[in-house]
């Protein structure tokens, strides 16, 4: 009797232990699906497969300019462009002063501390990885060195001295609380890193193939901009006297070594002024390129800045660029608008004017999809209520395809420029202008970019003084970069936030007339608000603050 | 049964004649509300040992001896009732009430039973008959106000999703997963999906265990308290078949008021003007939109009475049948429920075969065996199938499928408005929302007659086989008992829906022109299938326990040896491959000793690991002690306060834990993870999957732990009619996975949870019952609170610049926000008092002023201090009144909850989002100071938008009192019934029938959480009619 129950329970016992050692039997302790370093610094791979997708991820770090600022542009918080989203947007609060240790629309410190650690983690562990081919193996350290120098820079020039972590990756039981460093110290070490990463980068043009990554001249033009920074009137000697924010005297030196930089760059001779315009944001492979971040083919760009109600592409209209942007450009006889010679008509301002002005806004009657650009109160594409619409009268054009006579929006490429050859040559007209005056090194990088752009004629009037060819660089800057992150920061390494901010930015008002013609009158739109005392540079993020006790506030803040 | 009927009819009337003979004999029948009792007992009042035992049926026969002609019915479970016979009554049926506290009534807790006169741990328990009849789909809506120190708040009342989120004594982790609750199940864990799906009909009791001595042998997962479901089994007996038929109707439990068009573009005219835009409408347009000439050119459209009905239907079946002999025992039980969605019905003829309304549709079934298979060894084989089907509508198209709710399309102001659209044009086609500032989707009629819908189908089947087999060949009381238990579920989603958007066309009335919507689609796109996200899991469940009770004289020892072992594997929602399994394994113990009931101990102790820690630590040991003091008998005691039958003095002290780690299970490895998205280099660009580092590692990740102290009175007084039970704790949670908020940034990659928070959680809880009759009326009330208060004690927060920024100190889910002073009245106002950093131009009189805390002149987030209270409340009341007379019974619970705080925001209420509701009409103005609301804007980002700004104002200290269940029966004699039927109750329940709260302005169901206000599926009111019949 007992041994038949016996049986069962035993039995029982048997069947429970199986299905208890089955657990184990049939799966791992953890997942093994997932990558771990090894197979990353593979000691058996000779051509670093993984490796290089790990050093794509550090590209996937580097900011893509377009409607960056949730839906804007970061130079809609210049006074090159305003949102044509009214109400408390992220852009606005930007352009509006109210960026405060918790609020910063423009807050990359976690994503360039981010990209720094894995260009370093790159840097530390690559040479576990036997790859055969050496010129390869040295551009992919190169291309992380300059990846970790471009996210330094991004730090810098947002926040003055930052931290510097060196070659250290840092564990959850090191010393994290690392004090900020002089914005001299940080300017050397990028410099330097500049340098050794050009050594060992591909050589320009770089093939086919290796398109948008890190080259040699990329690394160089890094450095002649970071330079050309540190020569400028916001970082160049007083200023805020804290040496976290710049150097402690002036040194006109600074100048020379930017200008050089840029020198090096052009005397590359490989990149060269490419045109038209428009064609080289949207083209795979430019001459004047020289480093981007590659996009694959979309829309998103036409879909977010096109003008609004074109049935053909509908767009969102997020960007109105200001009348002084538009007034900044000149006539195509090069003369600005100002010059009673130049024939400005106020009653027809967009016509016979610099070519970019056409490339880079749509104003009033500008074709597009085969119809026509309506801005005019009550247009098409300015109809009024509370829809998205301009609140200029003009739209971005700069960077869209050229749909003028399509019949809808294709999937077409759009890269991100981070340096072109025509930065470049300004660049170096800055540098040289303020160290040596305008000899004719200036005077030709100047006019090559004016005779790209169609200005006939595009040479400047001889025997112009060092201030007026600033006056002139400057401006030729404004418009041949417009849009493309370098009027935010000008504005204020130049040290003019305080007087381009803090009044009144202006829109056009057009009145449509019974007979076809129009009315053009100049609006107020938009006032801007900026604090000099404190706010050229971003305030250190209040988490970081409250974290590190050896993190050091900007002054003001 | 006509046969016995007239035999009845002789012995009565035999009896009768020999009424007053000394010897006279008695029959009858005992029974309680769920049929029959047998062996009840039944004792002639005046001779304590001439008594008899009911049998079969509850029948019983008794033969006087003494004088009192009075007899004393008493059933474990049950009120004893004492019956005085009339003179010459020689028959008598009695039935007997339940009794929920008496001291014998047993209680289930963690592998085993414990009666209530010896439990020394803090459990509250209901029988399950006491919450089958109400009418809601998932047995977690039952027990709000039933049960003390259990909280539940019921979100939304989407057929099928309806399941109220609960927690026992409150919340007390920070980590998300922290806080929910261990389910078991017949002893075997389950989900919550799966709780929600057992019919309550197949539930015999639940319990819900508290503190430390009765969840210890849970061990690593008793931290959070454990829900045990106990399912019914069969008795001996003849077969016994129950069927219950009960039809209900929905409606919902507050129905939004939205205004009409005329009042909405007033509104919206004012809102532009205020914010120096053109207005919208002409006057013409408002004349029009108030007089109704222009159904098409200016329609005004009540879109909520449109698509919504006032009430929706439900049905709920269920037959069991159980019974047994020596041999085997047996409970079946099969059921069926429909709930069917609030939708009009709005087919078109091309939709034909498509069903898009809500409903929900579940079969369950259940066996549950017992079999004698030898003298000692007894096998029990359960098996259980639930099978649900969700379905809902499908409201946008293809291209853009995001599931949105109908509250969601009703609210959101960007999709419809009252003067959008007509419902549909002259020639019957459809229209679309036309304007600015709208999706210019299709009316939400035309989507809803035209789309498809998303149907999720899951299947669960459980099987659970176990032997006891008795030892005591080895030594008395000794047994052994072991089970393995196997459950599966899947579930999978088919939807069913258009390539696009039906063709909807703009009328003119002006030229009578109809213009098609802007997605140009000029004919009806086809039907696309798809699959949703498909879930599998399956959970393999060891347990094998030996069992020791035994009774020495006055000393009582009883024990458990228990090993467990669990293995839970899901299915990955990216691979779609099976996880590895989550592994659980441990031995828990109970030593437990009771001294004439009077002194009693107990000793719980678990070792138990799981996976989700490194191996080197991965178990835990978890001790827990129960002490017990029954004065109530001891001498003294009994002589100074014979009220008394039980004064229980009871207290535990423990340490028990939590291993819910939220996302990541393995926070102790650190992987390299792929990105979703790719990067591509060159002219031909080749897409690269990029790899990066992901989370740094923690090592140390350990289990949260809580110790809790508990200590509780059990009183039972006036022969124990009134019941108190009265529990104090004080939980203590460390170790909690929380991030570090002292690594910089800098360190330049993310971080796993560390054990790095702690929070104190204390409260009370009890419940007082009284239940007596007065003549034939019986009655009994209930009064059942829960109060838990918790406070994050540490948290590893980086020091706040301002003391009124830190969390530590407040508790759990505390909003944070700004301290409203008023409105800006006037430009001089705006100009002298502080202001948030926005464009200035949109700060406006009558937009909310802000306290500035810091003094810096500016309100930023540095002025964010703690307002109100978290929305889960801490306190929940719950009265239960019930009478009983003759065959009538009635139950009514009013549940309550205080202490929490309730905030709305987006399409809940911000002009612009929402549609404009009573409330706009009571906004600021020039004219209105005093407003309820700020002045309308049109800007979503406004400095008054609950969103952006999150401040006092729009905070509401909320309470609620509801009427959260009625049930009134009648039960018909037994003489009146025909055919075999032996029992049979008619009965009307009602679930949240009416609601008492101080939020009405917000019309929102006061269970709806402060985040989904808006677009939550509203909460339902049931009524419902049953009948149930026994044979």
């Amino acid at each position: 009797m007992y041994m038949k129950t016996y049986k069962i329970v035993l039995s029982f016992a048997v069947m429970a232990t199986l299905t208890a050692a089955s657990c184990k039997k049939y799966y791992e302790s953890v997942p093994v699906e997932q990558v771990t370093p090894d197979y990353i610094w593979d000691t058996q791979d000779s051509v670093g497969g993984l490796a290089n997708n790990y050093l794509t991820t550090i590209y996937t770090y580097l900011p893509l300019g377009f409607n960056r600022i949730t839906t804007d542009f970061l130079d809609a918080a210049s006074d090159d462009a305003i949102s044509s989203q009214s109400g408390n947007t992220d852009i606005t609060t930007m352009a509006h002063g109210g960026i405060t240790v918790f609020t910063n629309p423009d807050n990359t410190w976690a994503n360039d501390y981010a990209g720094i650690r894995k260009a370093t983690i790159f840097l530390n562990n690559f040479h576990l990885v036997p790859m055969k081919n050496i010129y390869e193996r040295n551009a992919r350290l190169g291309e992380a060195r300059a990846l970790r120098a471009f996210f330094y820079w991004e730090l810098v020039r947002r926040w003055g001295g930052v931290p510097l972590l060196g070659d250290d990756v840092k564990g959850l039981t090191d010393n994290i609380e690392l004090p900020r460093r002089s914005f001299e110290s940080c300017i050397d070490y990028i410099v330097s890193e500049c340098d050794k990463a050009k050594d060992s980068l591909r050589t320009d043009p770089v093939d086919d193939n290796n398109l948008g990554r890190w080259t040699r001249a990329g690394a160089m033009a890094l450095k002649a901009q970071v330079l050309l920074f540190a020569a400028s009137p916001l970082y160049n000697g007083g200023n805020t006297g804290d040496s976290l924010n710049g150097y402690a005297s002036y040194d006109p030196n600074r100048w020379q070594l930017a200008a050089a930089a840029a020198k090096d760059v052009m005397n590359l001779n490989i990149y060269k002024l490419d045109s038209p315009l428009n064609q080289i944001f949207i083209e795979t492979k430019s001459p004047e390129i020289i480093f981007m971040k590659t996009q694959s083919t979309g829309k998103t760009v036409e879909l977010a800045n096109g003008p609004i109600n074109f049935s053909a592409g509908p767009a969102a209209g997020y960007t109105s660029p200001t009348q002084e942007l538009v007034d900044a450009f000149p006539m195509s006889n090069g003369k600005p608008i100002t010059d009673p010679a130049s024939g400005y008509d106020e009653n027809n301002p967009y016509t016979n004017r610099d070519p970019r002005l056409t490339a880079t806004i749509f104003c009033n009657g500008a074709p597009w999809l085969g119809g026509v650009v309506e801005t005019f109160d009550g247009g098409l594409s300015r109809p009024g209520g509370s829809v998205v619409q301009t609140r200029t009268s003009y739209y971005m054009r700069k960077f869209l395809g050229q749909y003028e006579t399509g019949s809808s929006f294709q999937n077409i490429v759009h890269d991100w420029s981070y340096y072109r050859y025509a930065e470049v040559l300004l660049n170096y007209a800055e540098a040289q202008n303020e160290f040596a005056g305008p000899d004719a090194s200036v005077y030709s990088a100047v006019e090559s970019i004016r005779q790209r752009a169609g200005l006939d004629p595009y040479t400047l009037d001889p025997g112009l003084t060092a201030d007026s060819m600033r006056t002139i660089i400057r401006n030729e800057r404004r418009i041949e970069l417009a849009f493309e992150e370098h009027r935010y920061w000008d504005i204020r390494r130049w040290k003019i936030a305080g007087s381009v901010y803090n009044k009144p930015l202006h829109g056009m008002e057009i009145i449509k007339n019974a007979i076809g013609t129009f009315t053009y009158a100049v609006q107020p739109v938009f006032t801007t608000s900026f604090d000099n005392a404190k706010m050229y540079f971003y305030p250190i993020p209040y988490t970081e603050m409250v974290s590190n006790n050896k993190m050091r506030q900007n002054p003001g803040w | 049964m006509k046969k016995r009927f007239l035999l009845y009819c002789v012995v009565t009337l035999a009896c009768w004649s020999t009424s007053y003979a000394q010897k006279q004999t008695v029959t009858g029948t005992v029974k309680d509300a769920s049929g029959p009792l047998m062996s009840a007992s039944v004792i002639e009042k005046d001779i304590p040992d001439n008594g008899v035992v009911a049998g079969e049926n509850g029948r019983f026969t008794i033969t006087l001896r003494g004088t009192s002609r009075t007899l004393e019915i008493r059933s474990v479970g049950h009120v004893p009732q004492v019956i005085k016979l009339k003179p010459a009554q020689t028959s008598i049926d009695v039935t007997l009430q339940l009794n929920d506290a008496g001291m014998d009534q047993v209680v289930v807790v963690g592998y085993g039973t414990k009666k209530r006169i010896t439990n020394t741990g803090a459990v509250s328990s209901i029988s399950a008959d006491v919450v089958r009849n109400i009418p809601t789909s998932s047995v977690q809506n039952t027990l709000q106000g039933k049960l003390p120190g259990f909280f539940s708040v019921q979100r939304g009342g989407q057929p099928g999703k309806d399941a109220s989120d609960f927690f026992i004594r409150g919340v007390s982790s920070l980590n998300p997963d922290g806080n929910k609750p261990l389910i078991i199940v017949d002893d075997i864990e389950y989900t919550y999906e799966q709780l929600s799906q057992i019919n309550v009909n197949e539930i015999e009791s639940i319990s819900i265990l508290k503190d430390a001595s009765t969840t210890a042998i849970y061990g690593i997962k008793g931290a959070n308290g454990v829900l045990i479901v106990k399912t019914r089994r069969g008795g001996n007996g003849k077969p016994k078949v129950n069927a219950r038929v009960e039809g209900g109707m929905m409606s919902p439990t507050k129905k939004p008021k939205f205004l009409d068009a005329f009042q909405t573009a007033s509104l919206v005219n004012e809102a532009l003007n205020n914010d120096g835009l053109q207005p919208r409408f002409t006057q013409q347009d408002l004349d029009l939109y108030k007089n109704h000439q222009d159904p098409y050119g200016h329609p005004d459209v009540d879109w909520y009475d449109i698509v919504l009905k006032n009430y929706s239907l439900q049905a709920n079946t269920n037959v069991d049948i159980s019974g047994g002999t020596d041999n085997v025992k047996y409970f079946i039980s099969a059921g069926a429920f429909t709930q069917n969605g609030n939708l009009h019905n709005f087919q078109d003829p091309r939709n034909q075969g498509i069903d898009n309304q809500y409903f929900y549709h579940r079969y369950n079934f259940r066996s549950n065996l017992d079999i004698q298979a030898s003298k000692s060894l007894k096998v029990r084989l359960d098996v259980t199938g639930r099978f649900g089907q969700i379905n809902q509508p499908i409201f946008y198209s293809y291209f853009e499928p995001q599931s949105s709710g109908i509250m969601q399309e009703i609210y959101d102001f960007h999709i419809i408005t009252p003067y959008a659209a007509p419902v549909l044009n002259p020639n019957g086609s459809y229209a679309y929302a036309y304007g600015p500032n709208l999706t210019n989707l299709p009316t939400i009629n035309a989507r809803l007659a035209t789309m498809g819908y998303n149907r999720n189908s899951r299947t669960d089947f459980n099987v659970l086989t176990g032997i006891t087999e008795k030892m005591d060949y080895i030594t008395q009381g000794l047994s052994f008992e072991a089970r393995i238990a196997y459950a599966t579920a899947s579930d999978i989603t088919r939807i069913m829906q258009r390539e696009a958007d039906p063709p909807s066309y703009h009328y003119n009335p002006a030229d009578g022109s109809y213009s098609l919507d802007k997605n140009g689609n000029y004919s009806l796109k086809q039907f696309d299938l798809h699959s949703g996200n498909q879930i599998y899991n399956k959970r393999v469940n060891l347990q094998a326990f030996l069992n020791y009770d035994r009774t020495f004289g006055d000393h009582h020892f009883y024990s458990i040896a228990l090993f467990s072992q669990d293995s839970y594997t899901a299915k990955d929602s990216f691979s779609y491959a099976l996880q590895v399994p989550a592994k659980f394994q441990g031995f828990t113990a109970k030593i437990g000793y009771d001294y004439k009931k009077k002194y009693l101990l107990d000793f719980n102790m678990a070792r138990n690991g799981s996976d989700r820690f490194q191996s080197d630590h991965r178990f835990g040991f978890f001790p827990a002690v129960g002490i017990g003091w029954n004065m109530a008998e001891e001498d003294f005691f009994k002589n100074l306060f014979p009220v008394f039958q039980l004064f229980k003095l009871r207290g535990s002290y423990g340490i028990v834990g939590s291993d819910a780690v939220p996302d990541n299970r393995y926070l102790y490895q650190q992987f390299y993870n792929r990105s979703l998205s790719q990067y591509a280099f060159g002219e031909s660009p080749s897409p690269i999957t990029p790899i990066y580092e992901g989370s740094l590692a923690n090592l140390a990740v350990t289990w949260e732990k809580a110790r809790k102290k508990d200590i509780g009175l059990d009183i039972n007084m006036l022969k124990d009619r009134l019941s108190i039970t009265i529990d104090w704790f004080n939980d203590f949670r460390y170790d909690q996975l929380f991030y570090p908020g002292h690594i910089p940034t800098i360190i330049g990659v993310g971080f796993a949870r560390e054990n790095l928070a702690s929070v104190r959680n204390h409260g009370w809880d009890g419940q007082v019952r009284y239940q007596d009759r007065i003549g034939k009326v019986g009655y009994d009330v209930t009064a059942v609170f829960s109060f838990a208060k918790n406070k994050i004690v540490y948290e590893d927060e980086a020091t706040p610049a301002y003391p009124w920024l830190a969390q530590t100190g407040h508790p759990i889910g505390q909003p944070f926000g700004y301290t409203c002073i008023g409105f800006y009245t006037d430009a001089d106002d705006i100009a002298k008092s502080p202001k948030p950093q926005v464009d200035p131009s949109i700060i406006k009189p009558g937009d909310l002023k802000y306290k500035d805390l810091n003094g810096d002149g500016v309100i930023n987030e540095k002025d964010m201090g703690a307002i109100g209270k978290p929305n889960l409340p801490n306190t929940s009341l719950g009265l239960t009144l019930g009478l009983h007379y003759k065959g009538f019974d009635l139950s009514v619970l009013f549940q309550g909850a205080f202490n929490y705080s309730f905030s709305i925001q987006g399409i809940g209420i911000e002009p612009f989002q929402s549609q404009m509701q009573p409330i706009h009409e009571l906004r600021w103005t020039p004219d209105n100071l005093d407003a309820k609301f700020p002045r309308l804007t049109s800007n979503a980002s406004g400095i008054s938008s609950p969103t952006v700004f999150p401040s006092t104002f729009w905070l509401i200290d909320a309470h609620y009192i509801r009427m959260k269940t009625v049930e009134i029966g009648y039960q018909f004699p037994q003489k009146a019934l025909p055919f075999r039927i032996n029992n049979a109750r008619l009965y009307f329940s009602g679930y949240n029938l009416l609601t008492w709260t101080n939020y009405s302005l917000y019309q929102q169901d006061p269970e709806v959480s402060t985040n989904s206000a808006g677009d939550a599926y509203l909460n339902q009111r049931v009524m419902n009619l049953g009948l149930q019949i026994g044979f």
